[in-house]
């Protein structure tokens, strides 16, 4: 090996993709001037980081890193297999879009709009950190980050609607994270570790570990917005600016979903009963159901992609009553990826969004009508975008929805085909009332203000690529199969 | 003697408790905000007592400076510019409760609470194991952590990390806040004669205490987060007293310089033992004492004016000389 290779395999990129954002933040705070060019070196070094690591991982399988070389559970330990690695990565692909994206949005620099960069760029660490965290109190602490920067971002709007919504969520997410910490307090008070994978070992069915995990779960489900804990997300996630709300609905809600999911194979699992499960997988339905009536009530386009968000997150849990099964693996798999592709999809859509803000001042849906011929390609951008949401052929929106079908069916759990199935249709009843907007005949067409080319391809990019990642599917769980993260209990499991 | 002191102990523990509850439930019952931040603030000493009951004085510590008196003090702040946000209004401070919950809901969240209480004292009860902890890990490996506080050992050496996201949560605090607005322009009230004599007289002891505290960390209850809180402290009189640096250079990158230090300096180490072919944060044994002193002094002062930065409430107006 050269010495130019030696160097790429030593280099610690599982440090770089946590602590490469955070520098990028330290400058771009100390230089506001130039913010916004920090800011997309950052996102640069930070995404080749991401890359680095995701190929070392998908080349030598998963990896365990000790921080200040103390073992656990004196110190705290990074792991990284298959799943963090698909996390990061579907980080990466968005932030490094949305960073694009934001030097054309935010380039009427106001002072308030530079502060983007330093909060983007810590929020990226932070959900990087939780990805790769094995450390329960830890993953408090990039709980807490992730919240923070999302909430100051929010804010960032500056608009009425936007401060009252971020206020609502800071308030919500500082009790999810309480209640996750007084769970991560019952554990480290029966158990004496806070190290996941020692926790795994130790946790039994006794009273004190239930109550342990219901609060860390509730924790969660609140951060994730799980119908009825739902309530926080559509004024925040609305009344952001355009980038935010992408980032918002793609990645951070996904960031406390991740760590429930690992929580919940490697440490809960032997502690619940199936009923929790069921529990959960019945909430998913609900939402679905609320989430896309409410969706097709909405009279404001990004209050529209919102609930959408309420909906498809409804998905991620439908694989819980299945995690007792021989059939988890497929449920789980699917599950992952629909993340990804909702995280692909849903960008597109809030960027799009932004982008008829940006032309036409307002999201009015019954207005929108008059200003649709100005932007050919921001109704391309929503119409393919929606193909991934509904669930249709080739999207990688389809490929989920069948893996979590095909796991329904093997594990004869069939009830659950019906909201998968339907949630599609309910998809598509509220994507048309938007996509209907765009054939509307009409003679008074106002071409509004002219926006960045830069915005309009962003956007079309993402749509694309949730398109396209119905054909990467195969390579994609074959990442997320490194150090088979769903292996731990699944086939003939505990229970 | 034991069997004296047990009953009395037991009967000081109960009456702080009991203090603590009707503290806590008097800061959200009370209808005036003025008189439920001064609960707060007693609130946060009654729960700084409990702390030393618990054989836990470095958190104590912690929380009189940061828990009671600072968090005070940002409260009283935001009270004073709600005022002045709402003078005319009446009744500008009082909480409105007209749309405040339902008696159902509110009956629903109570009964909600007190089944979580007694469904998490059960589980408290029916701990087996008698909190085994780490205490012992930290005790064995003590003497290759460079300072012999186990406390500290765990903060900056065992559990660095956590430290430093934590820095990373003070920072953001700080660009947070000032993303959120310029800090308002105080009204120049001449601060008295007794107050500009009080400041004078009790600076100097302030900082020799916080250099007290952060030297003393090494050995013994103190460290870079106590030390940090006093030197926030002292700012935040000099501000009230009229002190503030508006008219110098300060305000601008000399001030983000020594907010963004302490994370900076201390991400630095931590890379820079990387390239040493050490791990991330991986102190060598016989340095890491010094290693340790210099990433507690940076972290003192990034502390400290982090927390009076909070307390000044937004970005600082330049003065562009219109």
């Amino acid at each position: 090996m050269t010495t130019a290779e030696t160097a790429l395999m030593d280099t610690p990129w599982i440090i770089w993709v946590v602590f490469g954002p955070v520098t990028g933040a330290i400058i771009a705070f100390l230089w506001p001037k130039r913010a916004s060019l920090l800011g997309c070196f950052a996102a640069l070094v930070t995404a080749g980081s991401v890359l680095l690591l995701v190929w070392h991982i998908a080349e030598f399988g998963p990896q365990r890193y000790l921080i200040g070389g103390w073992d656990a559970p004196l110190g705290i330990n990074l792991y990284i297999d298959g799943l963090s690695a698909t996390m990061l990565l579907t980080t990466a692909l968005v932030g490094a879009g949305v960073t694009v994206y934001a030097t054309a949005y935010f380039e009427q620099t106001t002072e308030t709009d530079r502060f983007f960069w330093p909060l983007w760029l810590l929020l990226w660490a932070a959900m990087n950190a939780l990805f790769l965290s094995a450390d329960v109190f830890n993953l408090y602490v990039t709980l807490e980050l992730v919240g923070l920067a999302a909430v100051a971002l929010v804010a960032l709007a500056g608009s009425r609607d936007a401060l009252a919504g971020a206020m609502r969520y800071l308030l919500v997410s500082l009790l999810g994270s309480l209640t996750y910490l007084l769970g991560v307090a019952l554990f480290y008070g029966d158990h004496g570790t806070l190290d996941i994978g020692l926790l795994g070992e130790l946790v039994t069915p006794a009273p004190a570990d239930w109550m342990a995990t219901g609060l860390m779960v509730a924790g969660l489900l609140i951060k994730t917005a799980l119908f009825p804990l739902h309530f926080w997300l559509p004024p925040a996630h609305a009344a952001a600016p355009a980038p935010v709300s992408a980032l918002l609905s793609a990645l951070v809600v996904k960031a406390s979903f991740y760590l429930l999911l690992r929580l919940w194979l490697e440490v809960f699992f032997p502690g619940t009963t199936p009923n929790l499960g069921q529990l959960i997988g019945a909430l998913g339905v609900l939402a679905i159901l609320w989430g896309s009536l409410q969706a097709f009530c909405q009279t404001r386009l990004k209050l529209l992609i919102a609930y959408s968000t309420v909906a498809q997150l409804g998905y991620l849990f439908l694989a819980f009553p299945l995690a007792s099964t021989p059939a988890a693996t497929t449920a789980w798999n699917g599950t992952v990826l629909f993340i990804l592709s909702h995280a692909l999809a849903k960008t597109a859509m809030f960027l799009a969004a932004g982008n008829v803000l940006r032309a036409i001042g307002h999201d009015r849906m019954v207005d929108l009508a008059r200003g649709a011929t100005g932007l050919p390609l921001n109704w391309a951008t929503f119409g393919i975008a929606a193909i991934s949401i509904i669930g249709l052929p080739p999207s990688a929106g389809f490929t989920a929805k069948w893996l979590l079908l095909q796991a329904s069916f093997a594990s004869g759990q069939w009830w659950l085909v019906i909201p998968v199935a339907g949630g599609g249709l309910l998809a598509a009843g509220y994507m048309f009332k938007v996509l209907s907007l765009a054939f509307v005949q009409n003679q008074s067409s106002t071409a509004g203000t002219r926006i960045p080319k830069r915005m309009e391809w962003t956007a079309l990019g993402f749509a694309l690529g949730a398109l396209a990642m119905g054909f990467l599917a195969p390579s994609v769980l074959d990442l997320l199969d490194r150090g088979a993260p769903f292996q731990t209990f699944s086939p003939g499991g505990v229970l | 003697m034991e069997a004296m002191i047990q009953p009395l102990g037991l009967a000081l523990d109960g009456l702080l408790a009991l203090t603590l509850l009707w503290l806590a439930w008097r800061v959200l019952a009370s209808a005036d905000l003025f008189k439920s931040i001064v609960f707060f603030i007693a609130f946060g000493l009654v729960m700084a007592l409990i702390w030393v009951r618990l054989g836990a004085p470095d958190v104590a510590l912690a929380e009189a400076a940061i828990g009671a008196g600072l968090t005070g003090a940002l409260f009283l702040a935001a009270l004073s510019r709600l005022r002045q946000g709402e003078e005319g209004m009446a009744n500008g401070t009082h909480l409105r409760r007209a749309n405040g919950l339902r008696f159902g809901a509110q009956a629903a969240l109570i009964g909600l609470l007190i089944a979580l209480f007694l469904a998490l004292g059960f589980a408290l009860l029916s701990l087996q194991n008698e909190a085994p902890g780490l205490s012992r890990e930290v005790a064995d490996m003590l003497p290759a952590s460079g300072v012999s506080n186990p406390v500290t050992a765990v903060l900056l050496n065992f559990r660095a990390y956590d430290t430093l996201l934590e820095m990373g949560v003070l920072l953001l605090a700080v660009i947070a806040a000032w993303s959120l607005s310029a800090a308002p322009k105080e009204a120049v009230d001449a601060p008295g004669p007794v107050l500009g004599g009080f400041v004078r007289l009790l600076l100097p002891p302030m900082i020799l205490v916080s250099s007290y505290l952060l030297w003393v960390g090494a050995y013994a209850p103190g460290g870079a987060f106590q030390a940090g809180a006093v030197l926030a402290a002292a700012a935040v009189l000099l501000l009230l007293s009229g002190r503030s640096p508006r008219a110098s250079g300060w305000l601008g990158w000399p001030l983000r310089v020594i907010l963004s230090l302490g994370l900076a300096v201390f991400i630095a180490i931590g890379l820079a033992l990387t390239f040493a072919g050490r791990l991330f944060l991986d102190y060598p044994p016989d340095e890491a004492g010094n290693i340790i002193l210099v990433i507690e002094v940076v972290a003192t002062v990034s502390i400290g004016a982090t927390l009076a930065a909070l307390f000044a409430g937004g970005r600082p107006q330049q003065d562009k000389r219109e």
